[in-house]
């Protein structure tokens, strides 16, 4: 019992004298993650706004595959993406791997299906109305589009937030892209997983306590725009 | 009035289905007037009102707005053309903000300067009776004051032609005639052209100045009172045109089966008790509802399906008609016309 004590102890002061390397860790898994959902909601919303709002043939398939790539594992995504830019994958020449575009990559790869799906369910209900009414009121195409993803705003800000909820807490990707190196690719996660392995439980809690701090503002964020939906 | 045509379409065909919904010769709408477009269910009122107002493509056929014909038309003049007008939806449906915010839509996306969007949205929401309005949020508002708003964002626009499909189909009957007041107001000060479409044909003769009628996609001369969909039968060397299953007219065609029958109003003798006669048709039924129309009075009467009959004022008058009243209404095989 006492090492836990101990390690809350340890974290509290970690945490309160503002330690340069928790805070270092902190702010690049931050960075990493934001910079992977941007990159996944300028994908993900056009894509899941086309899935919505247009029939092709296929379409299908590729709501299913998408809602399967939902609950990859994200040890197989980070297997996936790892023999992609391995030294000897299609994109070794670049080098990419253990740095952190690499685990960007992995974390874009993660995101981009849930924002997918979740803005092509938004824009599913409320869709044909809103594009008739805009339309109506002279708005070109891409106006009318444009109003579409207005009126599902609180949806669509779900749909970042639970992609960003499920990156900045994964370890898998993490792990096998960045190589958890420290200062370059070391992130919240895959610094608890070494800590704890190395017996430092006090630096490991006290990513912990930050990680579900931020866990707990993601899920208050969601809740708010999920009542907003009308 | 000025008799400017500002609206045509010519040869128009919209098909669904391999089924040809919409089928128009020549139709042409004026400048500053006010249009009904009457007809029953699945007549393709909408789809004409949609095709109109631009939103759907014809597949075949031309429409001309001023004389140019826009549907061969760059994607810029046919965006301009169709900036030109709107459509008010039979169900309104506003955006998740405020009463300004959705007023303002049409304006912020024609680039109408901001000093110019506020003065234009105030105006538009006094037109409709709801100033002071600006600032409510859209889910506050109730059934009658949504569909106000939804008619004053679509005057902000200032539109040449304002599209109403039902514009009092969803709304309770108090606000009814607040809608219909509208109307004429919006076309009275603006000078809009309306064109709206309603199953009420007391209605379009309330606020409109010409009526069109569509049966089966195709535009009749003839407003669709008294018009059926039966079955023509044979029986005792007689032909029946059976409604239901207690109504029945004696008819005289060639056509079979399926058909669309239409009685003039002014062809139905209206009488307090039966009399012999040639004519085959004779029906007792009930007055439900008694209006007036250019001198003569419409009276519909509720004989198992609703007939009306057109009566002189002199011969109401004489006969002391009131609703509810049983009267006697004969009619010739021969005054059915089949099409």
């Amino acid at each position: 019992m006492s090492f836990i004590i101990e390690g809350l102890r340890k974290a509290f002061a970690l945490i309160f004298s503002l330690d340069k390397e928790v805070f270092h860790i902190v702010l690049f898994s931050l960075r990493v993650s934001s910079t992977a959902i941007v990159f996944a909601s300028l994908l993900g919303i056009p894509l899941g706004f086309l899935l919505g709002v247009k029939d092709f043939w296929g379409k299908k398939l590729i709501v299913v595959l998408v809602n399967n790539a939902l609950a990859m594992p994200t040890v197989v995504v980070g297997l996936i993406v790892y023999s992609c830019i391995s030294r000897v994958g299609p994109l070794g020449y670049f080098g990419l791997l253990y740095t952190p575009l690499a685990v960007i990559i992995g974390q874009f790869v993660l995101a981009t299906p849930i924002i997918i799906a979740l803005t092509h369910s938004a824009i599913q209900g409320i869709d044909a109305k809103i594009r008739n009414t805009a339309l109506t009121l002279g708005a070109t195409e891409m106006q009318a589009a444009w109003a579409v993803i207005v009126e599902a705003r609180y949806a669509v800000m779900s749909a970042i937030i639970a992609g960003f909820g499920r990156v900045i807490a994964e370890v898998g990707a993490a792990m096998m892209l960045g190589g958890n190196i420290k200062d370059s690719t070391r992130t919240m996660t895959t610094a608890i997983s070494l800590e704890t392995s190395k017996g430092e439980f006090g630096f490991g809690i006290a990513l912990g306590m930050i990680l579900l701090l931020i866990s707990l503002s993601i899920n208050i964020f969601l809740s708010y725009f999920q009542s907003k939906k009308v | 009035m000025n008799q400017q045509i500002l609206l045509k379409v010519k040869n128009l065909k919209k098909i669904y289905n391999n089924q040809i919904v919409l089928d128009i010769d020549s139709l042409s709408f004026n400048k500053s007037e006010i249009y009904a477009i009457v007809g029953p269910n699945g007549s393709g009122k909408t789809t004409l009102i949609n095709i109109l107002n631009l939103l759907e493509k014809p597949d075949e056929g031309q429409i001309f707005f001023e004389g140019k014909d826009i549907i061969r038309t760059s994607h810029l003049y046919f965006l301009k053309i169709r900036r030109q007008m709107t459509l008010v939806h039979q169900k309104p449906f506003l955006f998740q903000s405020t009463v300004y915010n959705n007023i303002v839509y049409g304006l912020k996306i024609r680039g109408i300067l901001y000093h110019d969007q506020e003065a234009r949205v105030n105006k538009a929401l006094k037109m409709v009776g709801l100033p002071g309005f600006e600032r409510r949020e859209s889910h506050q508002l109730s059934g009658g004051e949504a569909q106000r708003v939804v008619i004053a964002r679509a005057l902000a626009i200032e539109p040449e032609i304002l599209f109403l499909d039902e514009p009092t189909a969803n709304i309770d009957q108090r606000y009814i005639d607040v809608i219909e007041r509208i109307i004429k107001k919006i076309n009275y000060e603006m000078k809009t052209t309306v064109i709206f479409t309603t199953h009420d044909l007391s209605q379009a003769y309330r606020l409109a100045g010409e009526i069109v009628s569509l049966v089966d996609g195709k535009v009749v001369q003839h407003v669709p009172e008294n018009i059926f969909r039966g079955k023509i039968t044979q029986e005792d060397g007689l032909q029946w045109f059976v409604i239901t299953e207690e109504v029945r007219f004696a008819v005289v065609t060639k056509k079979k089966d399926l058909t669309y029958i239409y009685i003039d109003p002014t062809d139905i003798i209206l009488s307090n008790e039966q009399f012999s006669s040639s004519a085959r048709n004779s029906f007792i039924g009930k007055i439900i509802k008694i209006s007036e129309q250019n001198h003569l009075i419409r009276l519909v009467v509720d004989i198992g399906v609703h007939l009306t009959s057109t009566i002189t004022r002199e011969s109401f008058q004489e006969m002391k008609l009131n609703i509810g009243r049983k009267v006697c209404l004969t009619f010739k095989a021969s005054a059915i016309k089949c099409y």
